[in-house]
């Protein structure tokens, strides 16, 4: 090396010596010469220009081979270097691929820990992905979506603040608004509801039974396999179906004008057309679309009698707030001297599924649900990446000879980067492919978690193929980058004499990424402590009614009374049914508004309140307590029953936060007069209970007797289920056979409300069970290293007789500061977006000092272990083995 | 037949490695056709008409040892190639037939009003 080095320095030297051609010249032949040709090329330049130099002078000489050089600019001798090079790239690319398949294999322990971990990582990465990317996809098919609104309602009522918002609009907001304003080109009223249809002669509850305008076909996109979408639906009870409705139903044959019996009353409904089933990612879902005008609905006197969703097309995506600035004082006109006021909002269609608080025909997803999980992919890919980084630098010593002898061999810093970023990419591109048949395996139950249903192809779509190859090159770029860069940098005249040792600096990164490990691992832990508490006390929450063992099923809203009466006495003849009522809604979830105000009071003065049309069995059926006064009886039912409305008296039972909006004790309220829908008596005041989601405080609440209500509530011993169900099955059959008997439990419902709060649990329990293993996975590689590195320490100090726990301690000293810095920085970023989280409760538990204890015990006491196992393995060694080498 | 591809400029060159005989790199070729034809030769165009020769497989080059009046930068050596000898001989024995295919007159002539 060093005589190579001798000569040609001599050779420089001779050469400013004896001659100097002109420098532009020369640099920039070879900066246009193909570097193949070069060297015999300037060799030539350089002797022709030393003999003139000697005939004919410097000048000459000059002047000769700058001529030569532009002479010499032509198209055989110009080149480019990656021409020549290219063959040479591919070997130097087998070859660094075969080295890192050999280096891979040499250092099982570690690729396997780097496979397992990336893998984790990469396939909740890619789940996660495909959940974001499908959430993102919501609705971006409808070609016209971009200037369809969707219209939300406020209301409220003169002299008081609070108002009510939803997308609640009655029948006359879509013929008015697209008749008022040009903006508007078509106007689309929608409902789902639940029908009974009869398929095989038996009653089936079909739940996506949608009643639309025609103008559905003009503003959204469809595909008509038969039928034709502009008459389609022409005229009542007219019905298209869904590709898949129509197999249901028809099986083969087509069901073009074929009739189908809707609901108890077996109203035909003619099949005028069938469309392609509408994608997963929309909004608006149904399996049956029925002309609007079947309901018999369509009034234009109130803007009240609001049930239905209109979506307006508007002529251009820009006519959002000019609409809305004309709405306001439109609305203000309309509304005058009636003691109400009512706004309409416009939501942009795209941004419902995402952005809206008001569900569509599926329930949103928040934003901040998707930035949630998608910082919990990047935490696991953070994890990951640190351990891969600490994995690589750890066994950098090892690789070091390599790089050394590279370096002597000519291997330049670029070319050697790149290759441990190739190492890097390969064991990505390993992890991606074991990743993929991880993802297929996990689908089924990933699947049940989010309640999407993807399937593998959705996995294989181009997009999602781009966005995997991102992710893997991202991860290897991240990974691979500070090892390469270190390996890279080394000093090949150290390393052969073996002078080298990790860097400070490689250390320091090393420990900070431990303590960076685990600061995210005790965050999650201590997130899951904390959400898994207060789904328990969700649960276990009394919530003022009994939950336990209730039953609730649906019925017909004008179902007749006398004939509810005989199925309630009926059913009570089973032993094991305590208890039977029939109401508008089961009480986890009573949303209807009313208004209310004593009848001394102005009509224009109400307080809006939540009631519930309810029999004599509801206070029993649910549990709830009388404070004061009396449940109702028969006899007060029994007054509603007369017609037409005016005859009917009704009796109140009112809450102690209703009370107290009157500021009445609930002694005070007995036998006192309120108006809700006419006149009545206040005959009892029970006590408060959620009848709402516990995201929201206590409520007033007004309970009316009531011959009517959709749902039938049952309270059961809980002996038995079996038995009584198919008891209540029979007996059901035999008297309202028209109606399906499909039943729920009340606490399953109840749970239901909290779909996403329990969804929420169980990820972050796996996001946070996932995270504990990779963090241990990456502490086990890098202390077997740190292990190897001071096995002759291990022998010393053995020999001086330190005990097994002495050495112990010492090993896993230096991790256990790390671990506590990190449950230290850890804990208190828990703490704050937790209590963030929780405050969006009314009623919440508190952040308790155990969590914190047992999180950082957790911890602690795996990382005892996993050091440990590496120490017990090199102190069992004889100390003989580890010292004789030297 | 074979068709062989040879310049005129490419054919001079290919007869001067032959003759210079393994002393043939591009400075001593220059040299050789210069005093033998009185023509001077720029090495733009020598270089072309190697690499073109080259590549057509009439030549084939090996690195020399490096001197000092190159600045230590190695001689490239150029030697005809099999396929080499037979296009030189191709290119003279069409020379010779069409040579041989000129009425004498021509020539005569020709000859009479050169000289």
């Amino acid at each position: 090396m060093s005589i190579v080095f001798c000569q040609l320095s001599t050779i420089e030297k001779v050469k400013t010596e004896k001659s100097n051609p002109p420098q532009i010249a020369l640099r920039f032949f070879r900066w246009y010469c193909s570097p193949r040709l070069l060297d015999y090329i300037e060799g030539d330049l350089l002797e022709v220009y030393e003999r003139r130099l000697k005939t004919s002078g410097k000048r000459l000489a000059d002047f000769r081979f700058a001529v030569d050089v532009l002479l010499l600019f032509r198209p055989g001798i110009i080149g480019s270097r990656k021409n020549n090079y290219a063959s040479n790239h591919i070997d130097m690319f087998r070859n660094n691929f075969k080295i890192a398949l050999r280096s891979l294999w040499k250092n099982k322990p570690s690729t396997v820990i780097n496979v397992l971990g990336l893998t984790t990582g990469i396939t909740a990465c890619l789940l996660i992905a495909l959940f974001i990317q499908h959430e993102l996809s919501f609705d971006k098919f409808q070609s016209k979506g971009k200037r369809i609104a969707r219209v939300v309602m406020e209301y409220g009522f003169e002299g008081r603040p609070e108002t009510e918002k939803g997308t609640f609009t009655s029948t006359k907001v879509a013929p008015v608004l697209s008749r008022t304003f040009p903006e508007v080109e078509k106007g689309v009223r929608m409902t789902t509801v639940s029908m009974i249809l009869r398929l095989n002669n038996e009653p089936v509850t079909e739940s996506n039974f949608l009643f639309s305008d025609s103008s559905f076909f003009n503003t959204f996109d469809y595909e008509m396999l038969e039928g034709n979408a502009a008459t389609a639906l022409d005229g009542k009870f007219k019905i298209v179906l869904t590709e898949a409705a129509s197999k249901r139903y028809f099986g083969d044959e087509s069901p073009l004008g074929k009739i189908l019996e809707v609901g108890e009353k077996k109203t035909p409904y003619e099949v005028t057309g069938v469309m392609r089933d509408y994608p997963k990612n929309s909004q608006i879902q149904f399996d049956f679309l029925a002309s609007f005008s079947s309901l018999g609905e369509n009034q234009e006197e109130t803007y009240f009698n609001a049930n239905y969703t209109t979506y307006l097309l508007l002529n251009n995506e820009f006519a959002f707030a000019p609409l809305k600035e004309k709405l306001d004082p439109f609305m203000e006109k309309e509304m005058k001297g009636t003691g109400a006021t009512i706004h309409f909002h416009l939501e942009p269609f795209r941004e419902v599924h995402l952005q809206s608080p008001y569900p569509a025909f599926v329930s949103n997803t928040s934003m901040s649900y998707l930035y949630l999980l998608g910082g919990v992919a990047l935490l696991i890919i953070v994890i990951v990446c640190s351990t891969y980084i600490n994995l690589s630098t750890a066994k950098s010593i090892e690789r070091a000879k390599e790089v050394g002898v590279r370096k002597v061999s000519g291997a330049a810093r670029a070319q050697l980067f790149w290759q441990f970023i190739g190492e890097a990419f390969v064991v990505c591109c390993l992890s991606v492919l074991v990743s993929f048949s991880a993802a297929s395996l996990l689908l089924p139950y990933f699947n049940s978690f989010v309640s999407r249903s993807f399937e593998f192809t959705d996995l294989l779509t181009p997009a999602f193929l781009l966005i995997t190859f991102l992710i893997t090159v991202a991860i290897s770029l991240v990974a691979g980058s500070y090892p390469a860069i270190i390996l890279s940098g080394m000093q090949p005249a150290r390393i052969l004499k073996g002078l080298f040792k990790n860097s400070s600096a490689a250390k320091q990164l090393q420990q900070s990424l431990v303590v960076f490990q685990f600061a995210i691992t005790v965050f999650l832990i201590v997130c899951t402590f904390i959400i898994r508490n207060q789904l328990s006390y969700i649960q276990n929450k009394s919530l003022g009614y009994d939950r336990n063992h209730v039953l609730t099923l649906k019925i017909g809203w004008d179902t007749d009374y006398n004939q509810m009466k005989t199925l309630k006495q009926e059913l009570k003849k089973h032993p094991q049914v305590v208890e039977v009522s029939r109401c508008g809604s089961s009480p986890e979830k009573i949303y209807s508004g009313y208004s209310m105000r004593l009848p001394s009071t102005p009509e224009t003065e109400v307080i809006m309140v939540n009631a519930n049309p309810v029999d004599e069995g509801f206070v029993k059926t649910s549990g709830l307590h009388l404070l004061a006064g009396r449940d109702f009886s028969q006899q007060d039912i029994e007054l509603v029953t007369p017609e037409p409305w005016e005859n009917k008296k009704f009796h109140y039972l009112i809450n102690e936060s209703a009370a107290a909006k009157f500021g009445w004790t609930p002694e005070e309220a007995i036998g006192r007069e309120l108006v809700l829908n006419t006149t009545g008596v206040i005959v009892g005041v029970i006590k408060d209970f959620h009848f709402q989601s516990i995201h929201d405080a206590l409520k007033p609440i007004v309970l009316f007797t009531s011959t009517w209500g959709g749902r039938l509530i049952i309270k059961t011993s809980g002996d038995d289920i079996p038995g009584t169900l198919a008891y209540l099955e029979q007996t059901w059959k035999k008297i309202i056979p028209d109606r399906p008997f499909e039943y729920s439990f009340l606490d399953d419902n109840y749970a239901r409300m909290y779909t996403t709060e329990t969804q929420l649990g169980k990820v972050m329990s796996l996001f946070s069970v996932t995270a504990i293993l990779l963090a241990c996975m990456g502490l086990f590689g890098l202390s077997s290293y740190m292990m190897q590195q001071r096995m002759k320490e291990i022998g010393i100090r053995k020999v001086l007789g330190a005990s097994l726990m002495n050495l112990l301690g010492i090993l896993s000293g230096n991790f256990l500061v790390l671990v506590i810095i990190a449950i230290v920085i850890g804990s208190p970023l828990a703490y704050l977006i937790m209590k963030n989280w929780l405050s969006e409760f009314a009623y919440h538990t508190g952040i308790e000092w155990w969590i914190f204890a047992v999180a950082g015990l957790v911890i602690i006491s795996i990382t005892l272990i996993t050091v440990s196992i590496h120490g017990i393995r090199a102190m069992a060694e004889n100390p003989v083995k580890s010292l004789r080498s030297e | 037949m074979k068709n062989y591809q040879l310049g005129e400029f490419e054919e001079i060159v290919l007869l001067t490695v032959g003759i210079l005989n393994n002393e043939a790199y591009s400075v001593a070729i220059k040299d050789e056709i210069e005093s033998r034809l009185k023509r001077t030769v720029s090495m733009g165009a020598l270089h072309t008409a190697l690499i073109r020769l080259e590549d057509k497989g009439y030549l084939k080059s090996f690195s020399g040892e490096s001197t000092e009046d190159r600045a230590g930068r190695p001689r490239r050596y150029f030697e005809i190639t099999a396929l080499g000898k037979k296009a030189m001989l191709h290119a003279k024995e069409t020379r010779e037939q069409l040579w041989k295919a000129i009425p004498k007159a021509v020539l005569e002539y020709q000859l009479r009003v050169t000289n």
